[in-house]
């Protein structure tokens, strides 16, 4: 397209909806984290990178991101798997599935989290039978990496989902008829017709994982470290009352989150460019 | 043989979509599969190439039975209506994906896709994608990738179904040139006669899952079988005749003791002929008419003329049950210039050629003993069911013993009925129903003929009734239990002669069983097999009909919906 911008559509007036999307952005997204920048600004550079580098924190952002990117790529598999299994079959109780799909979202992740500590602490339910086989879930990474999961799940289902139903039947049945084997049906036909929806479902839980604070500090047992979250870390300083700590990790979650999320997305717009021909 | 169905029946829950359809595609032959939607050849053709899997039957390919091979297997091409192009490949992709999966060196790939896209006039289209094609390039995008493989078979549903008129013409001449240079078996479906015309070798025309008749698009056109196909293909005026030693004649004859013989004429709209007097006509006289509508359609010029009450009657009512007919007409501009009519016009209305149909069943009469009764009985669904898919007539007629009614007589079954049925059987009636009103549609049609005379009547009549039920048939043959040994394998044999004789002249693929034992007691427990069971009972030689036995079926316990053939004296050669 030459330079024009897109034509508007029923919405009225683009000027009307661009200023109505700048003013949101700037109230609500960009204000607190120009104050952030502020606020971390205050600290000289040897103050910023002591906390930066401090080694209690570098062990929190490997066990923050570590456990979100785990998470995540579990979660790609198994809500594909969730999705695809609600979207293809008919069986009684699908409804009620699909409903539960929502429960993390709606849930307070402090309850979440106080659930999952409560079946997988090693007197727990599950924990008990987890502990017979020496496997350790509470109190670990792995308990990190369980309460993500957990969190992450509908992401991906609800993004894959109306992806899958647009896959026709067809396209499958074709395939079939010039003799692809259901691996290859499934490897090149319908993975790839929902590779950029899976990619978006993988984004928002690996985001969301990053961020996710309530339902972690339960069942992580927050040993330094160890088990403890960035997140953590930056409530510990504001109880510490050390707002300038607190807010140096709070700018480098912000500057790691957002390369990580701007390095997926243009994984997704080059998907995309092989996929097919935007616009069209 | 390239394609052999044998005896294919598909069920949606418990009704069959396919039933019973056998057919033979030749090698290089383009068969073209023609119906209504929801006739089930789009079904049929799935079950072909392994997508959808049958319940009763046998596929073969190239002489090799393929009924249980899974459609990567089964080395066909398939080319579905909304094209079903992989989106995120390129056309070269999509033309290699075949050879891909088969491991094919990409040397052998390239030079096999280039083959194809001249074959299909897309050369240099090989990195579009289909998005950036047209629906018609899609489209021949689809067919090369569905011959990459080189298949047997090509099997298409509907290919031209989304596109518009113009690219659809041009599409069709080149999957006639190129099925024409592959020599390849292929079948099409499509519900547009106008593409099954210019494409097919045959045509085969499906209906409520059946495949009614298979024959060149001429045969079919000029002499078809069945009513279906009659209307189906192209217009056609349905007029009840009469069968009189002249000929048949679109008047009733004088009544006399035995109804008159009812037989259904076809008069396709371009055979009527109009003229100002009846002496100017060249072809036969049928009677004068008053033009109700002129449209003006390009070539041809279409009327519609309406007939006089005591004129020819149309084999199903007209919608506002005036009496008399409206036959549709449509004159070449040679035939307008000729004799220029206008709406109101009075003309005589001749006939160039008639074709008579061989189905045995005309019209219906509903004999009941008072009103209410009578129109239960109309209302049922098989009556109802019928008249309506077979488009015919039904009269009701209040039954005093007097005379026999024309057409085909249907009763009530209960007390009393199995005299009545007697009755009527004495009085003329080659066939009749008689059947509980409330009865739904059958699933399971039981044939059974114990005089060998009657057979070929019998399955006449089950043919037409099977046309318009989706029910299975079965042929049942009871031989008495003390059969010998050796005499028993003559009845196998016949068995088959019989399934031989119902496909090939009456288009009926039925099951046959054979039972050693006791008519009655063989007969009433095929019946209580299935649910909804309907019994088709043939017999030649009245006096010899054990009518306790018809007393049993009609009036006992559990009654079934019963058709009873018994043909014509005359078709016979003796007899009451």
């Amino acid at each position: 397209m030459a330079g024009g911008f897109r034509k508007p559509s029923v919405l009225p007036g683009f000027g009307l909806t661009l200023g109505f999307t700048t003013f949101f952005l700037s109230a609500l997204v960009l204000l607190p984290l120009a104050a952030l920048v502020f606020k971390t600004s205050a600290l000289t550079w040897t103050e910023f990178l002591e906390i930066l580098l401090d080694e209690r924190a570098m062990a929190s952002y490997r066990l923050t991101f570590g456990a979100a990117f785990l998470a995540a790529i579990v979660n790609a598999v198994f809500g594909f798997i969730v999705a695809w299994s609600l979207v293809r079959y008919d069986f009684p109780g699908r409804r009620l599935v699909d409903a539960v799909i929502d429960l993390p979202f709606a849930l307070p992740t402090a309850v979440s989290g106080i659930a999952l500590a409560t079946v997988f602490s090693p007197n727990g339910w599950l924990g008990q039978k987890l502990a017979l086989a020496n496997i350790q879930v509470a109190y670990t990474w792995v308990g990190v990496v369980v309460a993500l999961i957990l969190i992450g799940l509908p992401f991906v289902v609800r993004s894959v989902q109306p992806a899958l139903v647009e896959v026709q039947r067809d396209l499958e049945d074709a395939a079939e008829t010039l003799g692809a084997s259901p691996w290859q049906v499934f490897r090149r036909i319908v993975l790839p017709a929902a590779m950029p929806a899976l990619l978006t479902g993988f984004t928002l839980a690996f985001a969301r994982g990053i961020g996710e604070y309530g339902s972690v500090v339960f069942i992580s047992g927050n040993l330094p470290y160890q088990t403890e979250i960035t997140p953590l870390l930056i409530v510990i300083k504001l109880e510490q009352y050390d707002y300038n700590g607190a807010a140096a990790l709070g700018f480098i979650m912000l500057v790691m989150s957002f390369v990580m999320l701007f390095a997926i997305n243009l994984v997704q717009a080059w998907g995309r460019r092989r996929q097919a021909a935007a616009g069209r | 043989m390239s394609i052999t169905l044998d005896q294919v029946t598909k069920r949606y829950q418990s009704v069959p979509v396919v039933n019973d359809v056998s057919l033979k595609i030749e090698q290089g032959e383009f068969l073209v599969l023609l119906g209504p939607s929801g006739s089930g050849k789009s079904t049929l053709l799935r079950a072909i190439a392994g997508l959808t899997e049958i319940d009763h039957g046998r596929v073969s390919l190239h002489g090799r039975d393929v009924t249980g091979v899974s459609a990567r297997e089964r080395e066909v091409g398939f080319v579905f209506q909304h094209y079903a192009l992989f989106r995120h490949m390129s056309v070269a992709g999509n033309i290699e994906f075949a050879l891909q999966v088969r491991g094919v060196r990409a040397a052998e790939r390239r030079a096999r896709r280039k083959e194809l896209l001249k074959l299909v006039a897309l050369e240099g289209m090989d990195d579009r994608l289909p998005s950036e094609l047209s629906g018609g390039q899609q489209q021949r995008v689809a067919v090369a990738r569905a011959l990459a493989h080189r298949p047997k078979v090509l099997l298409m549903d509907e290919p031209f179904g989304a596109l518009d008129a113009k690219i659809r013409e041009e599409l069709r001449r080149t999957i006639r040139q190129i099925q024409r240079e592959l020599g390849i078996a292929t079948i099409l479906v499509t519900h547009d006669q106008e593409e099954a015309f210019a494409l097919a070798d045959r045509i085969g025309v499906m209906n409520q899952g059946r495949l009614l008749e298979c024959g060149s698009p001429d045969d079919l056109y000029t002499r078809p079988a069945t009513r279906f196909v009659a209307t189906f293909l192209g217009a056609a005026n349905l007029l009840l005749g009469y069968r009189t030693p002249g000929g048949v004649r679109f008047a009733p004859p004088v009544r006399n003791d035995a109804p008159p013989r009812e037989v259904v004429a076809v008069l396709r709209p371009e055979e009527v002929e109009l003229a100002g007097q009846s002496d100017s006509l060249r072809s036969n006289f049928v009677g004068y008419g008053e033009v109700q509508e002129v449209l003006f359609a390009g070539s041809i010029e279409r009327l519609r003329v309406r007939m006089p009450t005591d004129g020819p009657v149309p084999v199903a009512p007209g919608r506002d049950d005036a009496a008399g007919s409206v036959l549709e007409v449509s004159r070449t501009l040679p035939e307008q210039r000729e004799f220029p009519v206008g709406v109101g016009g009075r003309v005589a209305v001749g006939a160039r050629r008639i074709h008579v149909l061989p189905t045995p069943i005309s019209s219906f009469t509903v004999v009941a003993t008072d009103e209410r009764e009578a129109q239960a009985l109309r209302a049922s669904p098989i009556v109802a069911t019928l008249a309506d898919r077979m488009q015919t007539r039904v009269a009701l007629s209040l039954h005093r013993g007097e005379t026999p009614p024309p057409g085909m007589p249907v009763l009530t079954s209960g007390p009393g009925s199995a005299a009545m049925v007697e009755w009527h059987l004495r009085h003329g009636a080659e066939q009749l129903i008689c059947t509980p009103p409330t009865d739904p549609l059958p699933t399971h049609v039981v044939i059974t003929v114990p005089d060998a005379e009657a057979r070929d009547a019998t399955l006449a009549v089950a043919a037409s009734l099977l046309r318009h039920i989706p029910a299975e048939a079965i042929y049942l043959a009871i031989h008495p239990a003390a059969t010998p040994e050796q005499a028993r394998s003559a009845c196998l044999r016949d068995l088959l002669d019989v399934r031989t004789a119902a496909l090939s002249r009456h288009g009926l693929d039925m099951r046959t069983e054979t039972r050693f034992g006791d008519f009655g007691t063989e007969l009433t427990r095929e019946l209580a097999a299935h649910q909804r069971t309907m019994l088709v009972l043939g017999f030649a030689d009245l006096d010899r009909f054990d009518w306790q036995r018809l007393a049993e079926l009609l009036e006992g316990a559990v009654q079934r919906p019963l058709l009873i053939v018994r043909p014509a004296a005359a078709d016979v050669g003796g007899g009451a």
